[in-house]
């Protein structure tokens, strides 16, 4: 998908030789235009819901809520913590789980290889109070966690083996790349098969959005307000037919 | 999670214990109840969202807790033998006792609660207002009369006489001394209601013990009595009989609505009159009124009195 949307943005921004991307901003907007578009879609889905509460969403084909969760849950890992002391684990990322996390959906914990219960995220004001207190502190089949900087703490803490922990996350999405080979004296040929070569992980509908994305960052680049107005109005658009 | 097969019910697979399951199936566990309460009353297309798990598990054990008090009818039994202290203390999970009795020469004899006081604190004391004081200022305890005379036997029973009925000589007319100082039972202004000859007790809940009349040294005693269902702290054990299934959710739906910000009120009538509702019927359902029964109880209404 990546190089068709590259060629569009291209078509679009070369008519009235408004300017030319190469490939490096290129692919600098294109990790932005995808972060963006992905931000949304947990927008996008609690919107969804407050629909369906309002009974203005239907089910089936008009199922849209279905249709974002399928996408959100391309992205879903799950993984055992690495454990970094006692009851306290790493929370996922690049150097652990090999992918860092968006959103920390459900923590999983295990005793002896049996899963016991899922751990259920408490703030630090609270905490205190749920160990101290007889009827709800956490016990093993209603664990919980809290969170300080790259870590999690589990209570309690008889959670404290290697594999006594497993989370469920969202990841990022990888960023795209636009590889190429280089012609003499030509243009940047695509070449998808050099071991950088990412594509867009979005699904193929987003396609159009990626477009629009784009081009208002190249044109703010290339200092065409033309460009950034086309590429506002066509998202615009895009937001209208999804709603 | 599925349903235990017959062998692993019966025999818990050969794992002791193996009457572990036995009667198992008539009570849902408190984890069932919590993520059933999860799964199908809370969530984005439901009255409770947004709400933290912790705050369900309070209602569902704070609802198993009242359940407990009355309506379960889930009475324990403890046996003990008190000693000369005539103390009996109070299993670890008591919250209220059921009923007391002396088990003695193979019979149970249920045992009355003495209306009086049967324990006191006393401080060592020269005149109205002195004192003895340890290091820290406090009164220095000593063991009341009334304690050292319970334990002896001097304390005398407003219930009963302290003479032997047999040492009564039938052939002295001495009512006087019959009516007054043996145990016949007949003394007048008698309290009826508490007058037997089995020990007295009374319990001191601050103190964690029940005291006895010097009669129930070095004999067994049996107390029924009422927990609380929070097994010590062991949420893997807490369970809740499924006639109160309906209920416990119902409880937990209504003590959140109730306590939650901006629920309309007409929400929360509903929630509390279901809640009501579901108690009645699973008590009318625990009581267990069967139409054979109460024919059996009818067959008595023509007998004679005497």
């Amino acid at each position: 998908m990546i190089n068709s949307v590259r060629n569009t943005v291209l078509a679009i921004i070369n008519k009235n030789n408004y300017g030319y991307i190469s490939p490096g901003d290129f692919n600098l907007f294109a990790k932005q235009a995808q972060l963006d578009i992905f931000d949304e879609y947990f927008i996008r889905y609690n919107q969804q819901i407050n629909e369906e509460n309002a009974r203005i969403s239907g089910t089936g084909y008009a199922d849209i809520k279905k249709g974002y969760e399928e996408v959100i849950d391309t992205f879903s890992i799950t993984s055992f913590l690495t454990q970094k002391t006692g009851n306290v684990y790493y929370l996922p990322s690049q150097s652990t789980t090999g992918s860092d996390y968006y959103l920390l959906n459900k923590v999983l914990c295990f005793s002896d290889g049996n899963l016991k219960g899922e751990a259920e995220k408490v703030s630090h004001s609270k905490i205190t109070m749920l160990n101290s207190s007889l009827l709800t502190s956490p016990s093993t089949i209603f664990p919980a966690y809290t969170q300080e900087a790259d870590e999690i703490t589990i209570f309690p803490n008889t959670f404290n083996g290697i594999n006594d922990v497993q989370a469920q996350y969202i990841r990022y999405p990888l960023d795209p790349k636009w590889t190429y080979v280089t012609l003499y004296g030509g243009e940047p040929l695509f070449d998808q098969t050099q071991n950088d070569y990412q594509d867009f992980e979005l699904p193929i509908d987003d396609a159009n959005n990626l477009v629009a994305k784009i081009l208002q960052y190249a044109g703010i680049s290339i200092r065409e307000a033309d460009v950034f107005q086309f590429g506002q109005i066509e998202e615009q658009d895009q937001n209208r037919n999804n709603i | 999670m599925t349903y235990i097969n017959q062998r692993k019910y019966y025999t818990n697979d050969g794992v002791s214990p193996t009457n572990a399951n036995w009667g198992s199936y008539q009570y849902v566990s408190l984890e069932d109840v919590v993520r059933n309460f999860e799964l199908m009353y809370a969530g984005n297309h439901e009255l409770i969202n947004n709400q933290n798990r912790y705050q369900i598990l309070f209602h569902a054990k704070r609802g198993i807790q009242e359940l407990n008090y009355d309506a379960f009818k889930e009475i324990k039994a403890l046996e003990l033998t008190v000693y000369d202290d005539l103390r009996f203390i109070l299993p670890s999970d008591y919250v209220n006792w059921v009923k007391l009795y002396l088990l003695k020469d193979n019979v149970l004899r249920e045992l009355t609660e003495n209306i009086q006081v049967q324990s006191a604190v006393s401080y060592i004391q020269s005149t109205t207002d002195t004192f003895a004081y340890d290091t820290d200022g406090t009164a220095t305890e000593v063991e009341s009369l009334l304690d050292s005379e319970r334990k002896d036997g001097s304390l005398k029973s407003i219930y009963l006489n302290d003479d032997i009925d047999g040492a009564t000589d039938p052939n002295v007319l001495y009512i006087d001394n019959d009516l007054y100082n043996y145990k016949i039972g007949a003394r007048y202004g008698l309290n009826t209601e508490t007058a037997n000859i089995n020990p007295t007790f009374t319990i001191d809940k601050k103190a964690g013990v029940i005291n006895f009349d010097s009669t129930m040294a070095n004999q067994q005693c049996v107390l029924q009595y009422i927990s609380d269902g929070m097994e010590n702290g062991d949420d893997s054990k807490i369970s809740v009989n499924k006639l109160f299934e309906e209920y416990i959710y119902a409880y937990i739906r209504y003590a959140i609505l109730n306590s939650k910000f901006g629920v309309q009120e007409y929400i929360v009538n509903r929630a509390r009159k279901d809640k009501q509702a579901l108690l009645r019927n699973a008590k009318i359902r625990l009581s267990n009124i069967h139409p054979s029964r109460l024919l059996m109880n009818l067959r008595g209404e023509n007998k004679w009195l005497k």
